[in-house]
């Protein structure tokens, strides 16, 4: 009978153990990080905590929280520079709160956790109006003191960050819709549906048309005059990042690991895609003279604008988040490796790298 | 291995099952249970067996006249109960086996509910990975993660005057512990199976209520349906024990 006790006893203590170590795991990575960038610091949200990195060295400006994680709270959507001195960051993490930091210090101004759902898209501040989508399918508002305004439902969940033209809110939701939020009436006037979820944000161009890829392996372009689809063009695998847009061209990477450059103006491609060594997430980099992009296989490439390969860089890890530009070097935020933050010159070699204190 | 072998199959199943009965993942859940009751039938037949057989034992001569002879010297009635074991051919691990199997089964479906929900960017991109070519999911993604009053991706609770209270936790712990006593064999005053089984049956409905407490409620429906499901078979079977259900009283 002793045996037969320490069998059931074990089980339990297996199942437990193996329970909890899921939603461990699932706590520590539900997403890669998100970056930003001025011309001093770089701004990585990455799990428990939100980084200012010194651009010129790699050494931290400041953390936050400064000492003790909070084990509730994970950041990992972009964090966002207001032109007050404010760093939005958002949290996917149980308690899910969308705080606001100090740029210079890290000091916690105010933080919001009045949401039913967890963030996972940066928000976007208009006219001195946070405007943050949020997991629940809401669209919530805040001054820039932090005070609730109102919150909206849009339908689906909100995992993109918004653009806007000044009169509206462009969002994107994983219920396969754009939708477009006027921001006098307070009210979605129209909306176009794709054939997949859209998991990134829309891209929007100077040409008034917005741009954005789903899960049905479509580049679409969407023109708000006619409120209906321009273009599409099919692409190998799904789509998640918006893509990045420079002088009529449109650059974007699948799941498939094919990258695409498209016509703005009718969708027809420029070049065969090429096609690194994975699949790619993020929004391509474009500097003055070439793309960036970063593959799963943690692969950095350059390309220049006629699809010829520049130079690769081994990075490590895993690379899913935008490549980001500050000052002059290029930052790539790997997940699974050992630093999290890594800068290269516009030559492709290693600067500096960040690996946070164990 | 483990995502190989359980997890992307569990997970492609859930989502077929969601695809043809019109995207109600609570529906896919159920159909999934009685699924998986199906095919773990040889060994709650296996199960039935060894409670019957333990259920003859009590009231053997040979059995009983063990556990007088040897009430003081505990080492060597262990030994004589394994000898009539083997002698009748009882496995007295037989009954345990259903529930250990179910073990794999939850951390797999908890898995795999946590990966077709795909609630976090990470589990979305997994799910993208997981998917069979025959599964068109491009229409059904994201899953419709709720039935009823329940998020099925989330914990459960109900606002009951301003407190929350886990209904699905609750019934959990209640079909559970009936499940568990149905299946208990009455047991004799000292006897020390009984004794553990008395025990089984009073922790692990409360272990499987704070598992359902504190994970998914996704997790809390395939409890309780699968606690459902073996009531219903027992009773049909014949074999539950519904004196078992009164404290104190036995048959």
């Amino acid at each position: 009978m002793k045996l037969k006790k320490i069998f059931i006893l074990g089980a339990v203590v297996l199942l437990s153990t193996l329970l909890s170590g899921c939603s461990a795991s699932a706590m520590r990575s539900n997403s890669w990080a998100g970056l930003s960038a001025d011309t001093e610091n770089a701004f990585l949200a990455n799990g428990s905590f939100v980084y200012a990195i010194n651009l010129n060295n790699g050494n931290v400006t400041w953390q936050y929280p400064a000492e003790k994680a909070d084990s509730k709270e994970s950041y990992f959507a972009d964090p966002v520079l207001s032109d007050d001195g404010q760093v939005i960051v958002a949290s996917l993490g149980t308690n899910h709160s969308l705080a606001s930091l100090n740029i210079k210090n890290g000091y916690q101004n105010w933080t919001f956790s009045d949401a039913e759902g967890a963030w996972i898209a940066s928000p976007l501040i208009v006219d001195e109006t946070i405007y943050a989508p949020n997991t629940d399918g809401k669209l919530y508002a805040l001054d820039l003191a932090g005070s609730f305004l109102w919150a909206k439902h849009i339908g689906g969940a909100l995992w993109g960050q918004p653009v806007s033209d000044g009169d509206f809110l462009y969002l994107t939701s994983l219920d396969h819709h754009l939708y477009a939020f006027d921001l006098d009436k307070k009210e979605v006037t129209w909306q176009v549906e794709l054939s997949g979820a859209i998991p990134g944000a829309a891209a929007l161009g100077e040409d008034g048309k917005l741009y954005l890829g789903s899960f049905g392996s479509a580049m679409v372009a969407v023109d708000p005059q006619t409120q209906d689809i321009a273009w599409e063009t099919p692409t190998k695998g799904w789509l998640w990042d918006p893509p990045a847009l420079d002088d009529g061209t449109l650059y974007v990477g699948d799941l498939e690991g094919f990258f695409h450059a498209l016509n703005m103006e009718d969708g027809s491609p420029l070049w065969d895609a090429f096609q690194p060594d994975g699949p790619i997430i993020g929004t391509p980099l474009v500097t003055d003279d070439f793309v960036v992009i970063g593959t799963e296989s943690g692969i950095a490439y350059a390309m220049d604008k006629e699809g010829k390969t520049l130079w690769q860089q081994n990075i490590g890890g895993r690379l899913y988040t935008n490549p980001v530009q500050g000052g002059d070097l290029i930052l790539f935020a790997p997940m699974e490796n050992d630093s999290i933050l890594v800068a290269l010159d516009s030559d492709g070699r290693q600067v500096w790298q960040f690996t946070p204190e164990k | 291995m483990w995502d190989t072998y359980v997890i992307i199959p569990m997970t492609n199943v859930l989502l077929w099952i969601y695809d043809i009965i019109g995207h109600n993942f609570g529906v896919a859940i159920i159909l999934f249970t009685i699924l998986i009751r199906a095919l773990t039938w040889p060994l709650t037949a296996q199960q039935l067996k060894g409670t019957q057989g333990m259920q003859e034992l009590q009231k053997d001569k040979e059995w009983l006249d063990i556990q007088k002879k040897y009430k003081n010297d505990k080492e060597k009635l262990a030994q004589e109960q394994m000898r009539i074991y083997k002698e009748r051919g009882i496995n007295p691990f037989g009954s345990c086996l259903p529930t250990l199997i179910q073990f794999p089964i939850i951390i797999g479906l908890y898995q795999s509910i946590i990966r077709a929900l795909a609630a976090t960017p990470l589990s979305l991109l997994n799910l993208s990975r997981s998917l069979y070519p025959f599964l068109d999911v491009t229409k059904i993604i994201p899953l419709n993660s709720h039935f009823l009053w329940m998020d099925l991706g989330r914990p459960e609770s109900i606002n009951i005057f301003g407190f929350a209270v886990p209904s699905l936790a609750i019934l959990v712990v209640i079909t559970s512990y009936i499940q568990s006593r149905l299946m208990t064999p009455p047991s004799n005053p000292g006897d020390q199976s009984g004794a553990m089984g008395n025990m089984m049956s009073v922790y692990m409905p409360l272990f499987m209520g704070y598992i359902a407490m504190i994970y998914a409620s996704g997790l809390s429906l395939y409890f309780i349906t699968s606690n459902l499901l073996g009531i219903t078979q027992y009773a049909l079977m014949g074999r539950a024990n519904w004196s078992n259900l009164i404290p104190g009283r036995k048959e």
